[in-house]
């Protein structure tokens, strides 16, 4: 099991008043799992992933990342796991304006403590993985939307992390940057990682071969997908709509 | 996240706003560029003031009814001191027996003429024989003043280098005569020029045997009688004799205070150090001013930078920074701006003082201890007023700045 979440609460304080954004939420997810996590606004779909991304901890209930118990983990740890199990994808890209795509893709092994040389080198691997291995030395300015997308999996992929969180991750794209962008992440899921979208589309929700519905901070439907949405890989492959592998 | 890291956006980020950097810098780099400057010039003022000195008055030191007075109410007890005489000064040579020359001398000033060439306000120096010695000239042609010119109170002059070019030009002086006020003088030597003192020359001036001053110019002019020691080690006891003779000439008694003043060349430079001990005190403080508010635009331009890249502290996060990752990120931040202005400030420092050195007579030296000081302040103010906009960086919630627009 690589997550493992019971009854988990958040509350947050809004004047005098109490939010509960997550209420009662318990939900597995396998290494190797593709999951669609959906929503409208407000249902807690993103203080979810914050949780699950390590980025807030609960009010009360238990997340275990591989075993782990989070809630009990120091700032320093949690900033550890960040770096080492978990690779983020934002809906804004969120990449560094000064810095080329290397460099931007390099950052997690910098808080990594990886040695230069070996950050360029594995750097440069992750972009050519998605497909960017011409554009290097661009700036974010340089780049279209769905490079400047790719390049933040890169930066997700490089310091190989169990688990890939996605928020929106095509909601700044057009539909055929979407899918693109969607084909990357059939190929990650593919090369064994759990991959955790979030999104309120469902035609990208389509795509997973899980699909969990939040509701008023509960989940309301824990669906398989027997049919996700086949999709181009980027070095051409047509992503298999198989049903995961569970074992790792 | 290592220091070489760190220093590489912080330098990227300075260049991205090279115009507000600068502004940034500007109290840093003028607050600097002060100390250096002041601190060279102090030091070129040390480094000169103690080789003339020293120089000139070597083994040196001076009988006078005042003494070094400095202040009004030193002033004020030795005011009604009997004056020194030349008596005085034959018994000093008779009596100081680790003296190896004791020299009268008195001052004035006067026009000189030779032909129908005038020079006004020219220095008229009486002196014993030897004065050369003590006041470090040497003579570039003729000879010097001797006893015999002396003791006969001859009308023989020696004069310096100015008045030789000036009243005599391409001519040579040696035999010819001069006006010195109502007198005409033989010039016997000419001495080499010794340049400028604090843009004063040094080479104008005319000297005349110290009893033939007493004879036709002051009767009772205020006489300065120089003692020099025969060597370094023998200064106490000269001193010690000189005070001797001096107080059994005027009959004190033991419980009274001396009615004459000895100085040395250490007294002067000791009131010279106090001097510059205050120019330096006083620039320290107008440099700490600015460099505080050198550092509080440092510290308000990091608050901006931390709020501008708010966002890119929320990623840095999500990527795996820990608190003490962005802290020191933005401190070094912090660091490298102020050390450069800094750096900057010691640059623009060491050329305005060489830049004051080469068009005005005043003396400088780049002060290494200065140089030093400047860049060690700089980064101090670095450290310590980027602290607070770093700390406000480094706790900042991941999510919320993830979120911030």
């Amino acid at each position: 099991m690589l997550i493992s979440i019971r009854d988990l609460h958040r509350n947050y304080q809004v004047g005098t008043e109490v939010v509960h954004a997550l209420n009662g939420v318990t939900l597995t997810i396998e290494p190797n799992e593709y999951v669609a996590i959906m929503g409208p606004s407000g249902s807690g779909k993103t203080t979810l992933m914050n949780i699950i991304g390590c980025l807030d901890t609960p009010t009360s209930g238990s997340y275990k990342l591989k075993d782990k118990e989070i809630s009990e983990q120091s700032d320093d740890e949690l900033a550890r796991i960040r770096n080492h199990e978990i690779g983020f994808v934002f809906q804004t890209f969120n990449l560094l304006a000064r810095a080329d795509a290397l460099h931007n893709v390099e950052l997690p092994l910098v808080y990594a403590g990886v040695k230069h040389e070996e950050r360029r080198r594995r750097a440069r691997e992750a972009l050519e993985r998605v497909g960017l291995a011409d554009r290097m030395r661009h700036r974010p300015n340089e780049l279209s939307g769905g490079q400047r997308q790719r390049v933040a999996i890169a930066r997700a992929l490089v310091n190989r992390p169990s688990i890939v969180l996605a928020d929106e991750p095509t909601g700044n794209l057009d539909t055929h940057t979407g899918e693109e962008i969607m084909a990357a992440f059939a190929q990650i899921w593919r090369q064994g990682n759990a991959v955790i979208l979030v999104t309120h589309e469902l035609d990208i929700a389509a795509h997973a071969h899980r699909v969990v519905r939040m509701r008023d901070g509960k989940i309301a439907s824990d669906e398989r997908n027997p049919n996700p949405t086949a999709v181009k890989d980027l070095d051409g492959a047509v992503a298999p709509p198989a049903v995961p592998v569970v074992d790792r | 996240m290592n220091l070489r890291e760190s220093t590489g956006i912080a330098l990227s980020a300075l260049r991205a706003n090279k115009l507000r950097s600068f502004l940034t810098l500007l109290g840093t780099i003028i607050g600097v560029m002060s100390v250096i400057a002041v601190l060279s010039f102090v030091e070129g003022l040390n480094q000169f003031v103690s080789q003339k000195l020293l120089n000139a008055g070597a083994n040196a030191f001076y009988v006078d009814s005042y003494g070094f007075v400095t202040s009004q109410e030193a002033f004020d007890e030795v005011k009604n001191n009997p004056p020194v005489e030349l008596d005085d000064a034959d018994a000093l040579r008779d009596g100081v027996h680790s003296a190896s020359m004791v020299v009268a001398g008195a001052d004035d000033h006067d026009f000189l003429r030779f032909r129908n060439k005038d020079m006004k306000g020219v220095d008229v120096h009486g002196r014993g024989a030897g004065w050369e010695v003590i006041e470090d000239y040497s003579l570039r042609s003729g000879r010097t003043l001797t006893e015999l010119d002396d003791s006969r109170r001859r009308l023989a002059c020696v004069i310096g280098a100015d008045v030789a070019e000036e009243l005599f030009g391409n001519l040579d002086p040696i035999g010819r005569q001069i006006r010195v006020g109502a007198d005409t003088y033989d010039v016997v030597g000419v001495m080499e020029a010794k340049g400028k003192l604090f843009g004063q020359s040094q080479d104008r001036f005319v000297t005349i045997p110290v009893h033939t001053f007493v004879k036709v110019r002051q009767e009772r002019p205020f006489l300065t009688v120089a003692v020099k020691a025969v060597d370094q080690a023998s200064m106490p006891l000269a001193q010690q004799e000189a005070r001797n003779v001096m107080r059994a000439r005027r009959h004190l008694g033991p419980l009274r205070k001396d009615n004459f003043g000895i100085t040395t060349s250490e007294n002067v430079l000791e009131l010279y150090r106090t001097l510059t001990g205050g120019i330096f005190v006083v620039t320290i403080g107008v440099a700490a001013i600015s460099l505080v508010v050198g550092g509080i635009v440092i510290m308000n331009i990091m608050l901006v930078s931390v709020t501008e890249r708010t966002r890119e502290i929320g990623l840095r996060k999500a990527m795996g920074a820990r608190r003490r990752d962005i802290l020191s990120q933005f401190l070094v931040e912090a660091t490298t701006l102020s050390l450069t202005g800094g750096i900057i400030g010691v640059v623009t420092g060491v050329l305005l003082a060489l830049l004051a050195g080469a068009v005005s007579p005043l003396p400088t030296a780049v002060s290494l201890p200065g140089v030093v000081l400047g860049i060690v302040m700089s980064a101090g103010i670095g450290v310590f007023f980027g602290s607070y906009p770093a700390w406000r960086a480094a706790r900042l919630d991941p999510i919320e700045a993830l979120r911030y627009e």
